[in-house]
This record gives structure tokens, sequence and C-alpha cells, in this order.
């Protein structure tokens, strides 16, 4: 006999229980309903933990460099643009060398573009789960999110060494990256969210996914300071909330630069409300993913 | 105290066609909010209504499309109902495949918190049954193994292996009764009466009638996405398996084309007046046919297949060596068979006639024989048999 953990008979609820009734009713859309599916994923914590723990396990699994990867990415883009942007042409750099520059900005864009780049498919490539399980359907984009914040902890130990050759003072100011960070991560869940659930009925979101990245970035002060972009362009320039992030990132990074707070707030507000909207269509479109996948 | 209910559930599909993608194409801007893609609606449910008691065994049953496994996915919220409601007290676990949640990439430890967490287990829980699984599914030694290294028996294994250490308060389970090699079997079907037991609310879909009628205390019976029947597991798979969808399966009786068709097949009692047929009794099964023509060397068979997919028994008008002529007209062929061996279940049948090596027709799956327990035996068979005491004498002897 295998020693299974049976319950007897005894340990069933008595027919008078008050166990909480739950009810399944046809998708209904309401800011309620929205509020409670994100307080309704503080049960599934444990699944969270282990479907981002798995991303992380299986990313590197039969190759040779493993993790180094997560941390080469970033500073192949650094040494191009370092070339390109500093050698060839010359791009004013905060008073830093070019590549830490750079690679200040590159930090935080990654965790954006890797997180929706890897979600966006991340619906569609789970849909064998979907059609079999139950569980919120935001947690597969989320967990996306959750790995690429995760690299970027390792990155950031790589930047700081860069700096640190570079002889650039660190300061504890370098801690006021963790509020930008959230809104990074909040706007990249928005977006994640809302690909992954088009990418579903629509996989031209996939195949447009790597220009729309670079294009993106291209828009974003990564390669550039925010002070290059003209000042009658900025209106429009900052409805990007990756902009805001991005830059005050870097001011955070790098002494000497002071952080814009007003800018900070805008985009921190732009994020949240990113977020929320994105999150919206999701719910709406989320009760029959399984059926058109 | 009812643990499920299904108050009018209905659930639309819509499905794609190519056609559409042109239509996709020219408006594509409001499909951005739709929850579907163009296409043609298909109702998988129409106003489906039951309630499950607490501690209930259900069974449903039904022809293929006819919405079983959408009840079960709207039971375990995998997709939304259309219209209608569905309550669910206590904690539910659905199987509707006990190792979806797998990753082929990860050895089988780490599959089993995977695949744990996703059917709702928290992390300690696992940790804590971990040895308890892998005791279960008997692959300790493959533990830290890639589960794409492993055989689909072993899979299998481990997948229930960590289902049948859920808790649940409702079990919902689609045809996962029969998993791997027949000891495996054995201890899956003593893990799920040891649920019942436990008084855990079961919700059970299958094509394996003789299974649904030993486990469950009721049957729900589905056609077309509507609930036609709903009563003792014995009454309802009686009267499924006189459907006519159950018994044209995927051959119809058409004679259309064909020299000569099967038309009709039924079983009966070889003792008058016993409406039920049970082993150790004679059968007498009827085939009907219709010949179009005058076509010779004509042979009926029935073939009986075990629930399982094996063949059980034949029944044959060849093995009398010389085919049979049939006229032009209808008419039926008569198989009696003095005792009945076949133990009690269900024995889908299928019929076929031939001419020759080459097939005329054939209706695979065209009926369903269903024993009652008559003479009460072990084993595969009933074998027909006589017996006379012998006592030793020694007077005779010496």
């Amino acid at each position: 006999m295998h020693p299974s953990p049976l319950r007897l008979a005894s340990s069933r609820p008595s027919p008078d229980d008050d166990r909480p009734e739950e009810v399944i009713g046809p998708p209904a859309f309401s800011g309620v309903n929205l509020l409670a599916g994100l307080f309704k994923l503080a049960s599934y914590k444990d699944l969270i933990y282990t479907l981002t723990l798995v991303r992380l396990q299986v990313r590197y699994k039969q190759s040779i460099l493993g993790w180094i990867w997560a941390v080469a990415q970033p500073l192949a883009l650094m040494l191009a643009y370092t070339l390109i942007f500093s050698v060839l042409g010359r791009i004013p750099s905060e008073g830093v060398p070019y590549p830490a520059f750079t690679l200040a900005a590159l930090l935080p864009w990654t965790v954006f573009s890797s997180s929706v780049n890897n979600a966006t498919g991340g619906m569609v490539h789970f849909g064998y789960l979907l059609t079999k399980v139950y569980f919120p359907r935001e947690i597969i984009p989320f967990t996306y999110v959750l790995a690429a914040l995760f690299d970027f902890v390792v990155q950031l130990v790589v930047l700081i060494g860069i700096l640190l050759y570079y002889h650039v003072h660190l300061t504890i100011r370098i801690l006021y990256i963790i509020p930008v960070m959230f809104c990074v991560a909040l706007f990249s869940a928005g977006i994640a969210l809302l690909l992954s659930a088009w990418q579903v009925h629509f996989r031209d979101v996939g195949v447009a996914m790597p220009l729309s990245l670079q294009v993106w970035m291209l828009a974003s002060p990564v390669v550039y300071p925010l002070r290059s972009v003209p000042a009658g362009l900025r209106r429009i320039y900052l409805l990007n909330p990756l902009a805001g992030l991005v830059e005050n990132f870097r001011r955070a990074m790098i002494p000497g630069l002071a952080l814009d707070w007003g800018l900070l707030a805008v985009s921190a507000l732009l994020s949240a409300a990113g977020f929320l909207l994105c999150y919206a269509v999701f719910k709406h479109l989320d009760s029959t993913l399984a059926d058109v996948i | 105290m009812v643990d499920l209910s299904c108050e009018d559930v209905h659930k639309k599909y819509r499905i794609r066609k190519p056609a559409d993608a042109a239509q996709t194409r020219a408006r594509w801007i409001p499909r951005l909010w739709s929850r579907w893609p163009a296409g043609s609606e298909f109702w998988a449910l129409r106003g489906v209504n039951f309630k499950v008691e607490c501690g209930e065994a259900l069974g449903i049953i039904g022809p293929n499309g006819a919405g079983k496994t959408t009840v079960l996915k709207l039971l375990s919220r995998i997709t939304a109902p259309t219209k209608g409601r569905i309550r669910v007290r206590g904690r539910l676990a659905a199987l509707i495949e006990v190792s979806a949640g797998f990753h082929n990439e990860l050895t089988g430890r780490e599959n089993i918190y995977l695949s744990g967490s996703i059917l709702g287990m928290s992390r300690p829980e696992i940790s804590r049954k971990l040895d308890s699984i892998v005791e279960f599914s008997g692959l300790r030694e493959f533990l830290e193994v890639p589960v794409k290294r492993y055989s689909t028996g072993m899979y299998l294994r481990l997948g229930f292996a960590i289902a049948a250490h859920l808790e649940p308060d409702i079990l919902l389970l689609d045809e996962v009764l029969a998993v791997g090699d027949l000891a495996f079997q054995a201890k899956c079907q003593e893990r799920i009466a040891q649920l019942r037991q436990s008084g855990v609310t079961l919700v059970v879909i299958s094509h394996d009638l003789g299974a649904v009628e030993r486990l469950c205390d009721r049957v729900l019976l589905l056609q077309h996405g509507a609930l036609i029947d709903d009563g003792r597991p014995k009454d309802v798979i009686a009267r499924y398996v006189t459907l006519p969808i159950a018994q044209a399966g995927s051959g119809n009786w058409s004679s259309a084309g064909k020299p000569a068709a099967c038309t009709g097949l039924s079983f009966r009692s070889g003792i008058h007046g016993r409406d039920a047929i049970r082993t150790g009794d004679p059968l007498i099964a009827r085939v009907d046919y219709e010949a179009r023509e005058r076509v010779t060397g004509v042979t009926f068979n029935l073939l009986f297949w075990w629930q399982s997919g094996y063949l059980c028994a034949q029944l044959s008008t060849a093995l009398d060596g010389a085919g049979i002529t049939l006229e032009a007209g209808k008419g039926y062929v008569e198989f009696s068979c003095p005792t009945l061996a076949m133990q009690p279940g269900m024995y889908r049948v299928d019929a076929s006639l031939a001419r020759g090596s080459s097939v005329i027709d054939q209706h695979e799956r065209c009926s369903i024989l269903r024993v009652d327990p008559g003479k009460v035996v072990l084993g595969d068979f009933y074998m027909p048999h006589t017996w006379q005491l012998v006592p030793e004498r020694l007077g005779v002897l010496g």
C-alpha cells in the first residue's frame, strides 16, 4: 500500500458547513470585477512563483552559456550603440562615458522589451494549458514580467560594476530606481497583458513585435539624452511613459543629474492608467481565450 | 446540501472559417474588443440544468459532440458560459488531462511542483506530499530526469500520482480512469474509490459505460447540447444504448449505392419473455439486410469489442464454408447462441457484410450489446460446464 495522505470520512466538512459558494456566470465587465481580479491573484502567489521559477529554469536549459546570456544581451547592445553613437557619431552623454550612459538606460528598456516580447507569444504557447486547467489567465504574462525583473537584478550588478570601472561615484540616490522600476514593471505588465490576449486572436501581433519594439526604443531616450529632443516635440514625446522612466532611471544612477520629479509623476500616472486600461481589455477578452486559441 | 448546480447554462462557440479572414481584415478594429473570431455560431450547450448533491457521484454520458466536455470546462472555469449560472461550493479539482501541466525540459521533481501548483496545491503542501507522490508513481529513480525522456506511460503515471494527491471537495474527471498498465489502473481506481468513501463529490464524463455504472450514483444523458435523461445509471445507460445516434455510430444504415447492405441490428434473449440479456442464457442476434440485386457468396459478421478496445468475440456465417445467396429484397439473418459466454458489461458491436474477401457494407460501432449478470463467475468468460460428484468407494476399487 502507498502511504497516501488520505482524508478520513470525518474530515469532510459537515453538511451545514459554510464553504464559500462561487458563482460562475457569463463574462461581465465592471470596475469591481477588475479590482477583484487583481486581489484574487494573492491566493495564486505560489503558482506565480512556481511559473516564474520555471521560466527562469527553462530558458537556458541545454545552452552552454546559460545565465551569462541574461547579461550578454544588454552588454552586446551597449557595445554596439557605443560604436555607432559615440565613436562614429557624437551624441552627448551627460558627462559620463557613453557605455555607462547607454547601459544605464538599456536596463529599464530591456525589462520592458523582453517582458513584452516574450509575453506576447506566451498565451498561445501555453494554449495547451489554458484549455485544460483553470487559473487566472493574467498570471502567464505576469510571470514573463517577473522573470525580466529577475534578469534586471543580475544586470544591475553588472551596471554597477561598469560605473565603478569608469570611476562614477555611486550615491544613495540610486535607491530612486525602485519607484522608477515599479512603474516600468507596471507599464510592461499592462502592454504584455494586452498583446498576449490580442496575439490569441491575431498572430500578426507577434510578427510585428520586433519592428515595433525597435521603433519604440528609438522613441525613448535610450541611446540619446532626453534634452536632445527638440522642445517642440517634447509634449508628444513624453506621452510615451517609458521616455520619462528611462530618463529618470539614468538620472538616478548617474550622479550630477537631478531627478525630474514632474516628469516621473507624469510617467507614473501614464503607466498606471495604461496598466488599468490594458488590464480592462484583457479581462474583457480572457473568459473566451481558451475557446479561441 | 448542493455542491454544484447548473442553471439554464448555454454555451456558444464560433467556428472560424478560412473565408472569414477577408472579413476580419476589413473590419479589424472592432475585433480588438471582440471575444470571438469572425465565424459561424455553434451552440454546444442549450439550457442545461442539474444539481449535484454533496458526496454524490454523477456520470455524464452521451455521443461525441453532445457537450460533455463543454460541461466539464464550464464547471472548472476553463471557459465561461454564454448564458446561465453555475454555482460551485468547495474546492474543485478538474482532471481533464492529468499531464497537461508538465514542462518537457524540467525534471520529474520540478514537474511535480509545476503541475501541483497549476492544479492548485501550495508549495508547502507539495513538499509535504512529495514522497507520497513519488511512491505512488513508482518513478523514484527517474525523479531527476527531464520528463521529455519519459515514456508515455511514465508521463501519465506521474500526472495521475500528482492528481491523486489533490484533496478536493469536488473532483471532475474526463476519461482519466484508465491510464498506464493494469496494475497502475487498479491503483487509480482504488484511489478513486477511496476518495468516494471520504465523501468527495465526483463528476465523471466517460464513454466507458461499464465504469460509469460501477462508479456513479446518478447519470445524466446529453445529446446535442441538451439534457435528455437524468436518473439511475442502469436506466439512463439503457436509454443511451437505444438512442438512434448511439446505434448509428460512425456509419448510417443507408444502403444507397451498395448491392446489399445491413439495415438494422438487434439482440434479444433466447428465453421467451425475458427482457434482459444475461450471461449463461441463450442469445439471439438479428441482422436485417436489404439487397438491391441478387448477390451470391455473401457472409454476415458481427464483432463484439470490450470497452478497452480489444476484440472479444465474433459471430459469423462464414464458418459453414459456402456463402449465402441473397435474392433482391429485404430479410434478416438470425444468429442463435445457446449459451452467452460474455460477462456482464457493455460491448460495442460492428456489423459487416462481405462477398468473398471484399467488404460490401460495414458499420463500425453500430450498436451496443448490454449483458446483465446471469450466471456469476469470475474471469473474462463464462464457460458452460457441468459437474458430477464421484466419491471414492474403497470396496469397488479394492
